[in-house]
């Protein structure tokens, strides 16, 4: 077996042992890698109902069968749970040294189980586990905590790490890697805090098992080259992907005020022009050509590299409009080990419960002084509202009800990301869809809806168009796992990646052979959710009922009194169910299971809930 | 010849490649949409997404005294 290495690592952190694991051909092609790996694993592994921040949970470390090869942003790695935030399937990918170490070191995956009874780091070298006391890191930021580790052990390892934020639990902290590249968003982070452990550092020496090695770096060096030049002449990382920013802005669909108000006046003074004059370095992840982190300058003058989604969330959505004010929460963030979107919208909620008259509090939109201290209070648990920002908008809106649950902005328990669907069915299709919650990363049919179609169908096409892009964004590129945007912001053609993936594999796939292991990793990432909680019915595929409520429609603007409508909304949803071949709940019909060889899981899920 | 006065705002690396961000224009009253995308300094080839006052327009649509045109490369947004 070419293109895998067939082996994972297996780390139980209660007695500190490890063993390497060996797996063949037919586990390797059912579910490639990644996010395959990682859902099979923890839907093999974990008895349902087990709680996601006991020594139960089992953290998932994956990465693809092209993942660290020298081609196009290949330098990407997953990191899975279940959610201590959703309560469901949870994972999320970054750019590390780490990927290319992992398989360096002989692994394409590897799973932590147990807990360890103190905080350690772990440190990986090849066949060699060992385990260090993290006392000196424990409690302190992940800047720091890199900074220490590279001390150690030199800048060229790999590592993972968190904050506070994991430590103390707080169910959306991330999984943090290289200057500011973080993934997790579900709370894997908190996972990984929850078994003591700070920090993996990984170093590889053994060659990436390649079926043509020669044709693969020929190939992929000459491809990564075009990337760059592509990237060059569109101009496309001058502001990477806060662009949007405007663009959702003159549209309509900009978060504003816990996403009541889908634009403002002043939002020109956090865009990607003012951001890219403002830019003091450029970052980006292993094997890439885009380089598409943007750092800044913050209020307080730390390096802060910012994103759409961040700028969008802690900026926007807060009505905080300079930007350096949204680069010191950004940097918090980071240091935190905290996402982002989450933090934001969080912090948002908070804000209009307190406007509301929902909670008292002295917490007041646009007050950016004050977010910054939440934020460290939310990382720390800190006090009753620490904890109470910890757990995110779906307990905070269930904690302090007076119907603030119907502006908690989530699906499923995870915060929306940085689009405003008020009047974009599609797109709230999408986040309604996600199979992690209310995510933009799995399907982004916001620019599709708004060119291509109308704006107000809820017709086939849309679901459709949906389902389309979770194939490639949800499927494809996490279970290869490389990096999307070389396709979906350059028009880099999808048929070069069966093209890398033979190379590595010595199969011959196409482009077909990837939509089937899609299909299947998402109709498995629905049972996961479906045996964790039994009485699933659509209304858990529903976005929040603010979307629907006709007094939260603009007053003036693209879209003055417009809003999404229900019963409509539910016809979109029967197209995408009937579309995916699930019944009218939103589970996958047992023939659908079959035709995606799904039987054994199909057998455990009916132990739990009755199958069409 | 009557006029109208309408905004064209680029978005994105437009601007850099355009040499401005926003702009105020005095066009001949009937003016269409791709008339005054064509006279932008940007490539007709690359696919856009054009909005007038927020919501997507035809190539062939005339533009209103008063019309704002936003004119974006496609983004995925992250
Ligand atoms: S484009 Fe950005 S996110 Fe993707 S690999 Fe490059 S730096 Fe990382």
């Amino acid at each position: 077996m070419k293109g895998w290495t067939g082996h994972i690592l297996r780390i139980n952190l209660t007695n500190r042992t490890h063993k390497i694991d060996t797996f063949g051909q037919e586990f390797a092609h059912k579910w490639v890698g990644g996010r395959g790996f990682a859902l099979k694993v923890l839907w093999d592994e974990l008895r349902p109902g087990i709680d996601p921040l006991g020594p139960e949970n089992k953290l998932i470390i994956a990465v693809g069968p092209i993942a660290g090869v020298p081609a196009p942003n290949t330098g990407k790695t997953v990191v899975a749970a279940k959610s201590p935030l959703t309560g469901g399937f949870g994972d999320g990918n970054l750019g590390t040294r780490a990927t290319e170490h992992m398989r360096k070191a002989g692994y394409d995956s590897i799973i932590f189980e147990g807990q360890s009874d103190k905080p350690i780091y772990v440190y990986i070298e090849d066949d060699k586990v060992q385990y260090f006391p993290a006392d000196e890191i424990w409690g302190r930021g992940t800047y720091d905590t890199h900074d220490y580790l590279y001390k150690i052990y030199g800048k060229g390892v790999g590592i993972l790490s968190i904050g506070q934020g994991g430590e103390n639990l707080n169910r959306y902290a991330m999984i943090r890697s290289l200057e500011g590249r973080a993934g997790g968003r579900p709370g894997i982070g908190a996972v990984m805090g929850s078994k003591n452990l700070k920090a993996i550092v990984i170093k590889g020496s053994k060659p990436i098992p390649v079926a043509d090695p020669e044709g693969m770096r020929k190939l992929g060096i000459e491809d990564l080259r075009k990337v760059g030049e592509i990237n060059k002449q569109t101009g496309w990382s001058i502001q990477s992907t806060t662009g949007v920013l405007s663009w959702c802005n003159e549209v309509a669909a900009l978060p504003v005020h816990n996403m009541r108000q889908t634009h403002h006046p002043d939002a020109w003074k956090i865009d990607g022009e003012r951001l890219n004059n403002a830019r003091v370095a450029t970052y980006g992840c292993p094997n890439c050509t885009m380089r598409c982190g943007i750092a800044i300058r913050d209020h307080e003058g730390h390096e802060s590299e910012l994103d759409y989604e961040n700028i969008g969330t802690l900026g926007s959505n807060l009505d905080i409009f300079e930007l350096d004010q949204v680069g010191s929460l950004n940097y918090l963030c980071d240091d935190y080990g905290l996402d982002t979107i989450s933090a934001g919208d969080t912090l948002a909620f908070y804000a209009d419960a307190i406007e509301q008259g929902a909670i008292k509090g002295d917490f007041r939109f646009g007050d950016a002084e004050m977010a910054k201290k939440l934020l460290g209070m939310a990382a720390r648990r800190q006090g009753e509202i620490g904890n109470l920002l910890a757990d995110g908008t779906m307990r905070m809106s269930r904690a302090i009800g007076h119907g603030s649950e119907a502006y908690a902005m989530h699906v499923k328990g995870l915060e929306i990301s940085a689009y405003n669907c008020k009047f974009c069915p599609g797109m709230a299709l999408a986040f309604a869809t996600c199979p992690l919650g209310g995510h933009h990363k799995d399907s982004w049919v916001i620019t599709f809806e708004i060119k291509q179609t109308k704006r107000d169908s809820y017709g086939p096409e849309k679901a459709a168009k949906v389902i389309e892009l979770q194939r490639i964004r949800g499927g494809l590129f996490e279970f290869i796992v490389a990096c999307r945007f070389p396709w979906i912001e350059l028009g880099w053609p999808l048929e070069h990646y069966p093209e890398y993936f033979n190379r590595v594999t010595g199969l011959t796939w196409s482009l077909d052979d990837f939509w089937k292991i899609s299909d299947r990793i998402y109709a498995l990432m629905k049972f996961f959710w479906v045996r964790e909680f039994p009485d699933w019915d659509r209304t858990r595929d529903y976005p929040p009922m603010i979307w629907f409520d006709p007094s939260n429609a603009d007053k003036d603007g693209p879209i003055a009194g417009k809003i999404l409508e229900l019963d409509k909304f539910n016809q979109l949803l029967d197209h995408y169910y009937e579309q995916r071949g699930w019944d009218e709940r939103g589970i996958p019909t047992k023939k659908t299971a079959e035709a995606l060889d799904l039987k054994d899981e199909m057998a455990e899920v009916e132990k739990y809930t009755r199958l069409e | 010849m009557p006029t109208i006065k309408i905004t064209v705002k680029l978005i994105g690396p437009l601007i850099n490649l355009a040499g401005f961000s926003e702009k105020a224009l005095e066009l001949p009253a009937e003016t269409t949409v791709e008339e005054v995308l064509a006279s932008l300094p940007v490539d007709p080839q690359r696919p856009k997404i054009v909005t007038r006052n927020g919501q997507a327009v035809a190539p062939g649509e005339k533009l209103r005294d008063g019309d704002r045109l936003a004119v974006s490369p496609i983004y995925s947004g992250g």
